[in-house]
């Protein structure tokens, strides 16, 4: 199925936080509008090598990670270098499109992620803009809760001291205008805090108590369901 | 007998279908507010969309109705989605699958709704059946929705796709009865 969009819509923190949570492998093709095209290499939804191109199609004549490497005269123990060097070349394209093929490409073992995807996460959600940020935290009502794994994840992105601030007062209970309230804090700081916190997996949506606004009974709801299959 | 009255709520973006999703099951000519379309980037989509609401009716027995409300998918319309949460029983939150610029304003109807009215709700992803579509999957990240929240694939001009969201719909309200 496709996994493709517009980047103004749909930017880099969203598409990272899709690849991460279902451990995506496969090739991330980012081109932006003045022509500048890029295949990112991902695995397990970490990035592994970024590659710049002239044409989408080199990106699909190697469906073996050890031949991109080869091809592109690079050992895996510099795979670090390249990948620092060429991140904020990619990370500063904000206009173009993307598009991910998962699967495809086949990595050996030894590739290990080398840029925790979260602290990525982060760093980007500290330059959203207040349109970007309504995307997610649109209310003030809203309320989250922290995830299970939320200390692992925090540790791997690299929080920075307002961010753990804000962190520790997510509990399941306190709405984005509480925590506001309570640390005399800048709007769009906290909800890009949260932006990121949130598309990283460190916390979640709070679940809510659900209310009906009817008095349903059972026998009532199974007369409906019958209604409805026979439609 | 007065007749009473139980509301679901279709909303979703501008343009993911929600009139044609009623329109597909409602038992009456679904009941349409709809103005000519003039803003640039919705006109090129649809030539009419709906301003106040839609509604179609399913008439259960001599005592009940089910209505399906349809907001308006503009969030400048959005003083109606206060107005349609007020009494509902459950939401059903349409997003287009083959268009990713509109997931964002799916989730902001689901925060609104989620901080107003929390009735049950599921999301549907409609025109599975075109080429581009995202997968429910996918959907359910894009939107931070919890593993728990029926994210169903759905092609609302097929009555049998949109029976089975509105089935999975009162499935989901039972569990809160």
């Amino acid at each position: 199925m496709a996994l493709s969009g517009d980047l103004k819509a749909f930017n880099f923190v969203d598409i990272f936080q899709i690849l991460k949570k279902d451990k995506k492998d496969g090739i991330l093709v980012v081109e932006s509008d003045d022509d500048k095209k890029f295949g990112v290499y991902f695995k397990e939804g970490d990035i592994v090598y970024i590659r710049p191109i002239k044409k989408v199609f080199y990106l699909y004549l190697d469906i073996d990670f050890a031949s991109v490497l080869r091809k592109e005269g690079i050992k895996e123990q510099e795979l670090y270098q390249h990948l620092v060097s060429r991140l904020p070349i990619l990370l500063a394209v904000k206009e173009g499109k993307f598009s991910f093929t998962p699967g495809f490409i086949k990595y050996t073992p030894e590739i290990k992620p080398l840029i925790p995807i979260e602290k990525l996460i982060m760093f980007l959600s500290r330059q959203l803009t207040p349109l970007e940020v309504e995307r997610k935290i649109s209310d003030e009502k809203l309320v989250f809760d922290k995830a299970e794994n939320w200390e692992e994840i925090a540790k791997k992105a690299h929080l920075t001291d307002t961010e753990k601030k804000i962190l520790s007062l997510i509990d399941g209970k306190n709405t984005v205008e509480d925590i506001k309230n309570q640390l005399q804090i800048d709007d769009l700081v906290l909800k890009k805090a949260l932006y990121g916190m949130l598309a990283s997996g460190i916390i979640k949506r709070a679940k809510r108590k659900r209310k009906l606004g009817f008095n349903l009974t059972k026998g009532l709801l199974k007369k409906i369901m019958n209604v409805i299959k026979g439609l | 007998m007065a007749e009473k009255q139980i509301k679901i709520v279709v909303s979703g973006p501008y343009a993911a279908g929600k009139t044609q999703f009623i329109n597909t099951v409602s038992e009456i000519k679904t009941v349409q507010t709809e103005a000519k379309t003039t803003r640039t980037g919705e006109k090129e989509k649809k030539s009419h969309t709906t301003v106040a609401m839609d509604f179609g009716k399913i008439k259960i027995d001599d005592e009940h109705v089910l209505y399906l409300f349809g907001t308006p998918g503009q969030s400048r319309f959005d003083f109606m989605w206060d107005i349609l949460g007020k009494g509902m029983v459950g939401l059903i939150v349409l997003v287009d699958s083959t268009d990713p610029n509109t997931f964002h304003e799916a989730r902001k109807i689901i925060n609104f709704f989620e901080s107003r009215y929390p009735a049950p709700f599921i999301v549907g992803c409609n025109k599975q059946d075109l080429e581009g579509a995202w997968s429910p999957e996918d959907i359910r990240t894009a939107l931070d929705l919890d593993d728990d929240v029926k994210v169903l694939p759905l092609v609302a001009t097929n009555k049998e796709s949109v029976k089975n969201v509105l089935l999975e719909l009162l499935e989901e309200i039972a569990h809160h009865i």
